[in-house]
Order: structure tokens, then sequence, then C-alpha cells
């Protein structure tokens, strides 16, 4: 078992964002997370890459590192892409103690390689598109070989085909690292090509759990309302309520 | 007893006391923060866990590039000063005493508080502005997630850079302000440079050199330690970073006058 969530609950000013969620994510299986903006998908993954502390419940992973893929990606500005990739290679006592130099660079090259982007270990975050920063923080994600691997809107904001890319990666180093995913998205292409298991959130709860054909097959109002984007339905903005 | 409450909610003296407590609130968890950042930081610097190569590239920013504004602030304080004082001394018969005058109050207190000020407005605030960057951009959340601690990455660097630079950039700064009284004296007042020099030294002692890097060393390790918390702990979006950056001055501000005050107090009461 790579992640077990149990009951997690999480308020924010007297407002439950996290209403007694609990799921379960297999070693080498994809997760989608699907939900209205506001329906607490980021907040369950900065909860179990410990960014957030949940009020109660529990969440339980593998040993190894949690890796997160942000939705702006969030390189260091100030650090060229080697840099970025080798950070906690660089900053971390125990991988600069393992790693020469040498090794470093090799590494960072191979995971550069790995995304796609041979050759730009010297270009700056700024010199980069949106879809170039996105590989990036791939690469800088599975460096030091992560169990778990978050994914945080990975295809928001990008062209159709950048998507794709992007995509095609996360399915890539789930079967590179055989490591355990979690991909927040409102995107079907993104749940279709990825995910093996969807989760769907509504006001902090669970409202649909199942496999992505099972979400467009079945008569769930929710996850109906969801894929036709219809405004009637079961579920409201947040601003709405 | 609803409409009882409502009114009370609605009435001035509620706002003025829900307002008071507010800032209040806000005052001591500020203050709260800035204080265990202060341990945590002192705690890796102790342990020796200090990243040389980002030391340096600090202490480049805190010394190097603040140097021209800070040397023409004080260097402009001595010119107003010496302007002021000069001429009057040397028609009451006090031409004599002018180096001194100007040594003791540039190496005593405008040298370091003006340096202060200087290196506040120019490099605390791109401090502050830089980290809340970060944090608005999710910067700080990657670096915790790789399992780095921040404040050993963003706060030990800088502080280190302000305990280091700050003394020479006071000594620096106190003597251009020295000759620029002294340049300033002969101009205004026609007093020779012998004359301001033979006085200067009379009123100086070691003591006033070392409070005087005491002061400094202090004043740096505030001004970077405030600027990384509140940089810090910013919040939403460029307002956030807006925000941080006033908040960052202003305590700064605040807090080297505070220090001068005590040091004031303990070394030349």
């Amino acid at each position: 078992m790579s992640i077990e969530v149990k009951n997690l609950i999480k308020t924010f000013d007297e407002k439950r964002v996290i209403d007694n969620v609990s799921f379960k994510v297999e070693d080498g299986e994809t997760l989608a997370i699907v939900g209205f903006s506001g329906s607490g998908k980021s907040t369950i993954l900065k909860l179990i890459c410990g960014l957030l502390t949940p009020d109660s419940g529990e969440i339980i992973t593998s040993d190894g590192d949690i890796a997160m893929v942000f939705q702006y990606s969030a390189l260091f500005d100030s650090l060229n892409v080697a840099d970025n990739i080798a950070f906690a290679l660089h900053e971390r006592k125990e991988l600069r103690n393992k790693y020469s130099e040498k090794e470093i660079k090799n590494i960072v090259a191979e995971k550069l390689e790995l995304v796609g982007l041979k050759g730009i270990e010297y270009k700056f975050p700024s010199e980069l598109s949106g879809g170039m920063q996105k590989r990036v923080s791939f690469a800088r994600a599975i460096v030091t070989r992560p169990k778990t691997i978050l994914y945080d809107e990975p295809t928001a904001g990008l062209d159709p085909i950048s998507s794709t890319l992007i995509e095609d990666y996360i399915v890539r180093l789930k079967d590179e690292t055989h490591a355990a995913s979690v991909v927040v998205t409102h995107q079907m292409s993104t749940i279709k090509r990825t995910a093996n298991r969807v989760i769907m959130l509504y006001d902090g709860k669970i409202v649909y759990e199942g496999t992505p054909d099972d979400m467009l097959m079945q008569n769930n109002e929710y996850t109906k309302q969801f894929v036709t984007a219809s405004l009637d339905g079961p579920m409201h903005m947040i601003s709405e309520n | 007893m609803g409409s009882l409450q409502k009114y009370y909610r609605q009435s001035a003296t509620y706002k003025i006391f829900t307002g008071i407590f507010s800032e209040l609130e806000s005052f001591l968890d500020t203050l709260g923060k800035i204080t265990l950042n202060g341990i945590d930081t002192a705690k890796f610097i102790f342990k020796g866990e200090i990243e040389l190569k980002e030391v340096i590239e600090q202490c480049y920013r805190f010394g190097i590039t603040s140097l021209p504004i800070t040397l023409s602030i004080v260097g402009m304080t001595s010119i107003i000063v010496a302007s002021q004082v000069a001429l009057e001394m040397v028609k009451q018969g006090g031409g004599n005493f002018v180096g001194l005058l100007m040594t003791i109050l540039i190496v005593r207190e405008v040298g370091v508080i003006m340096s202060g000020f200087a290196i506040i407005s120019m490099i605390g605030s791109s401090i502050a502005s830089e980290i809340a960057t970060m944090r608005v951009t999710e910067q700080i959340d990657a670096i915790e997630v790789l399992k780095v601690n921040p404040i050993k990455y963003l706060f030990v660097p800088r502080v280190l850079a302000g305990i280091f630079m700050m003394p020479p950039v006071v000594i620096i700064a106190s003597a251009v302000g020295v000759i620029a009284g002294a340049i300033t004296a002969k101009l205004t007042a026609g007093l020779g440079f012998m004359a301001f020099f033979d006085s200067a030294w009379l009123g100086i002692y070691l003591k006033d050199l070392g409070v005087c890097l005491l002061k400094s060393v202090f004043f740096g390790a505030t001004i970077a330690l405030i600027s990384c918390s509140c940089g810090y702990y910013a919040n939403g979006g460029a307002k956030g970073v807006g925000e941080a950056t006033t908040k960052a001055v202003v305590w700064s501000f605040v807090a080297i006058v505070i220090w001068d005050m005590i040091f004031a107090i303990a070394f030349f009461f």
C-alpha cells in the first residue's frame, strides 16, 4: 500500500473543506481527483505531502520521498534548470554525501532526457515556456526516486498538444518509478489518459469513486453534470451556496 | 437581547476596541514568529549547518550592492549637519571642536543608523519581496516538499550576511561621513582640514568604535531576520507581496531605533 487516507477532516475558518474522506492508492496506480474549484482537491494533496496538518484522520504513505508537481511549476527563479533539478541533491545532507558533483550532473542530464528536454541545463525558468517549465518540475520531482507522486492540475493553462505531452509523461513516470500517483485535474483528457481510478469531490465529500470509463457510462448525477459541464444538477459553485 | 447585541456591535466603542485588539493580536503574532524564526536560525548557525556559497552570494548583495546608496545617505547627512553647525561654532569661537563634534556624531549615531535605514530600504525590502514572491508562487512549498528546511536555506545565509557585512559597510560609511563633514566645514566655515582632524580624534574612544561595531552586527541581523520573516508569512498574490514588503520595512525601522535606544541607555547613560 502506497497511500492510505482514512477519515480525513480539514477545516479552514470554520468551513469544513475536507469532510471524512477515505481512499487508497496502490503502488503503480494513478488516482485522479476531480471536482469543482474550491472542492478541496488541492487541499488533499497538501495534506498528503505534509504541507498542511489534518484536523483528524490518518494518512499512511510508503517509506520514501513524496514528490509534488505544482500547478504553476514552482521552479526556483534564481536557479538555472540544472540547479532546480539537483536542488534536493545539493541541499539535503544525506543526498549530498551520497552523490559526487559528477554523479549529480549525470542524474540531472538523465532526468532531463526522460522529460524530453536534453541540453537546457543552463537556462533559467523565465526563459522556458509553460509546458517546458512543467516538464522541468517533473524532472525535479522524480530526482529523489519518490514512492509517491502528486500532481496539482498538471495540464492547467497548457495548449491541447502540450497537455497530451504532459499526460504521456505522467504515464511514463508511473511506469518508470512504479510510484503511487495522485492527479488533481479538471480535464477529461487527463483523467482518461492517465488515471486507473477516479474520485469526485463535492463540498469536501467523495460523491463518486470508480474507473474513468464508468465515470462516463454510469448514471451518477454528479459525474453526469461534471462531464457535460451543465449548470443544472446537484452541484453548485461554492460561492452560490 | 439580539437587537441590543446588534446595536452594541455597530457602536463606535465596540469597533475601536475590536480594532485595537486585532492590531495587538497581529503585533504579538508577528513578534512571536520573528522570535521563533530567530531561534531556529541561531540553532542552524551554532550547529554549523551553513551553505557557504549562499552566504557569499548574500554577503555580496548585502555589502556591495548596498554600498553606493549607503555612502550617499551617510555622506549627505554629514554635509547637512556640518553645514548647519560648522559656521555657527566657528563664529562662537568653537571652531576647534567642529571635528570632535562631527566625529562623535557620525561614529556613535549617524553612520550606523543612517546605514541601517539605507540597508532596510534597499536590501531589507528586496529580501522581503523576494521571499514573499517565493511564498505566493509555491516555491517555499516546493522547498518543504523536497525535504529541505526553508529556515536553513533562506534565513541562515541572509542573517549571516547581515551580521558579517553590516560592520564593514558602517565603517566605510562613517569614514565617508567624517571626510564629507571635513570638506563641508572647510567650504562653509573656512575650517582647515588640520584643525578639523586634530580635534576629531579627541572625543573618540575604543568603546565608541566597539559599540558602533556591536550595534551594526545587531542591526544587520535584525534587518535580515525581520525581512525574511515578513516575506515568509506573506499570503495572497501581488497585494500580499506588497504588504509583506511594507511590513518588513516598517518593522525593521522601528526595531533598529529600539536597538539604538537600548544601546544608548546601556553604554552612554
